[in-house]
């Protein structure tokens, strides 16, 4: 175009020296015309400014076209101004008439499209406004962890993109409905209205729904808030309603359609983005139990003996792998003198932390009693008063507390339900299971009448095996039990090495056979081999 | 998930609870509805049949201990029947049949409550 402006601007200039080159002149003053309206059409920018700016947009383009118009009007009339310039250059001439046209037409479309757009102003602002708030929303999703922060920027654009006057956000757990975030309302005026709505629990709000009330009026102590139209829209994650959000206004227009659906939309971003920071906030809760437990697991490892006794005639190894970061399970030593050796292992009903704290309770009890009773029986007996005072009805605990001589290798204990006594003697295993009842199952006179001691007087290259039901009741992944049987036979296969060495032949054969399986019970193996000639 | 099913039928005066699949932890809590229904309805003399329990954990025994003492209250019990012989071992090494009436019929269980008046 600025080409054709300097076309007709040089042909003009041409004349004056040969008035024949008039028609070139005229051409290139229409083709300009023609460009100059081309040019004009591209007012789609318009579209995007804000009612504010199309107004102002407006009153300038009025002004602008005008002045050019009137402009341009002098110079087609024989005033002074055109025969001036005229006479100074015809091209300039006509270079400035130009310029006149050409804002006279780009101005004068400018301020009727703008005209035309204004009514529709409003709606594309809105729109404009839901997108970048939409827009908004989703980057808090990446960026806010923070619930309540989330919930306090949800409230606030809410306001914002459906043109409320107020907004707040309650969230729902099972039927606990609790405001959690409030926009331009007070907490006790919006907790009001939530409880009139939702209260009475006849309507579970499942879709957005638009509530037109002559006047809800909340409490009026702060100038009172009433509102015309309220908007309800459930927050939904896997259908579950985890909560609702709130658009109010006091003007007398309803919410409309438009409306409704974006309020909605925005519910729904809001729930995903709320269930998002739940699940964060959960996680880094997690993360804070799990080390809780790990100080529990390093505590849990102190209360068990961090090496075996050792003496010339008695070998011991002793092994607990718990089901989780702690566990139930339970085994100690304790020298009663030079040649006795107090040993307990026990087993508290139940895993995890529940059977921690409880077996920590126990090693209190056995670590005070082996001091005062030298009678596993007795020491059973008293343990189980003890116990049962503090156990749940549902809680149990099953032990052997067994006292060996380690100068004639007599063993003397007793069994309170736990899993029987493995005795390797020779090329013979045997179960040893003399009768007794878990520790707080019964109180004394029940329980102490069950209960046999019994006395074994140990051979040379005896091995005395005790273990918790870990072991025999450990699954494959068909849920078969590991069993006794085999358990005898890795012993028995074994017999000739090390303690340890069976211990690890245990522990091994074990994993194998419950791969693909965790490991659902605490694990304890505590070995006796009584060498007769040391 | 390990199954577990519990379902409860009167016979006569006795309720008979029928036990079936793994009773662990994570199921125990049903077993313990259906007791707590007993409480309610002030039935006291339960038979457990235990025909089709595969496995019993302790959390399961626990259930057991937690009602027992009520039931004997009141002048009832907790009798168990039909127990297969690796759920018995569980129970028999903890030294239940000291504290508990085992049956290998829930018709003798019944029974019993019956000849108790």
């Amino acid at each position: 175009m600025l080409i054709f402006f300097a076309l007709s601007f040089f042909s003009n200039i041409l004349i004056l020296f040969d008035s024949s080159f008039d028609y070139p002149k005229d051409a290139f003053y229409v083709v300009t015309i023609v460009l100059i309206c081309l040019n004009s059409t591209r007012v789609s920018w318009i579209a995007f400014l804000t009612k504010k700016q199309k107004y102002y947009l407006l009153i300038i383009s009025v002004i602008l076209s005008t002045l050019f118009g009137i402009n341009f009007a002098t110079f087609i009339d024989n005033s002074i101004m055109r025969q001036i310039i005229y006479t100074f250059s015809p091209g300039l001439h006509t270079l400035m008439s130009l310029v006149m046209i050409y804002g006279t037409i780009n101005f004068g479309i400018i301020f009727f499209t703008t005209l035309f757009h204004l009514p529709t102003a409003e709606a594309f602002d809105r729109k404009a406004e839901e997108v970048s708030s939409l827009m908004d929303l989703t980057n808090l999703i990446t960026q806010v962890f923070d619930f309540k922060e989330l919930a306090e920027t949800i409230t606030t654009i809410t306001t914002r993109v459906c043109n409320s006057d107020s907004a707040w956000l309650v969230l729902k757990s099972d039927a606990n409905i609790e405001l959690s975030s409030v926009h331009n309302i007070g907490y006790v005026d919006a907790d009001k209205i939530t409880n009139n709505l939702l209260g009475s629990g006849e309507n579970n709000y499942d879709s957005i729904e638009i509530i037109q009330i002559d006047s809800i009026s909340s409490n009026t102590n702060e100038g009172g808030q009433l509102f015309k139209s309220i908007a309800i829209a459930p927050l939904k994650v896997h259908k579950k309603i985890n909560g609702y959000l709130f658009a109010a206004r006091h003007r007398e227009n309803n919410f409309d359609q438009d409306e409704k659906k974006t309020v909605q939309a925005f519910a729904d971003y809001a729930a995903v983005a709320l269930e998002n920071a739940k699940l964060i906030e959960e996680s880094i809760e997690k993360e804070r139990l799990e080390k809780e437990l790990d100080v529990a697991r390093d505590i849990q490892k102190k209360i068990l003996p961090s090496t075996v006794p050792t003496s010339n005639r008695l070998e011991i190894s002793a092994l607990f792998v718990p089901a989780f970061e702690v566990g139930g399970d339970y085994y100690d030593f304790f020298e009663l003198s030079d040649d006795l050796l107090g040993f307990v292992v026990a087993d508290v009903s139940g895993k995890g932390i529940s059977s921690a704290f409880i077996m920590a309770e126990v090693k209190g009890i056995f670590e005070s009693l082996s001091k005062i009773i030298t009678n596993p029986k007795e020491l059973l007996i008293k343990a189980n008063d003890t116990l049962k005072r503090s156990l749940d009805k549902r809680n149990f605990v099953t032990a052997i507390y067994g006292i060996i001589n380690k100068k004639n290798g007599i063993l003397n204990f007793a069994r309170a339900g736990h899993t029987p006594i493995l005795l390797c003697s020779g090329e013979r295993i045997e179960s040893i299971q003399p009768p007794g009842i878990g520790l707080g199952l019964d109180y004394n006179p029940g329980f102490a009448s069950s209960l046999k001691e019994m006395e074994i007087q140990l051979k040379n290259n005896d091995i005395i095996i005790c273990y918790s039901d870990g072991i025999p009741e450990a699954k494959n992944h068909k849920e078969e039990d590991f069993g006794y049987d085999r358990l005898d036979n890795i012993v028995l296969n074994n017999r000739e090495k090390s303690l340890d060495l069976i211990s690890n032949a245990v522990m091994k054969e074990l994993s194998l056979f419950s791969k693909n399986h965790s490991q659902h019970d605490d694990i304890t193996l505590v070995l006796f081999k009584w060498n007769q000639n040391n | 998930m390990a199954e577990f099913n519990v379902n409860l039928r009167d016979v006569g005066s006795v309720s008979v609870i029928d036990v079936k699949g793994y009773l662990d932890a994570h199921t125990a809590p049903e077993l313990e509805n259906i007791f707590n229904k007993l409480l309610v309805e002030r039935q006291f003399k339960v038979v457990v049949n235990f025909d089709e329990l595969k496995y019993i954990s302790s959390a399961g025994l626990g259930v057991f201990m937690a009602y027992v003492e009520t039931m004997r209250e009141n002048k009832g019990d907790i009798k168990f029947s039909n127990m297969k012989e690796n759920v018995y071992n569980i129970f028999d090494l903890l030294g239940f049949p000291i504290l508990y009436e085992f049956y290998k019929e829930e018709k003798e269980a019944v029974h019993k409550f019956g000849d108790q008046g």
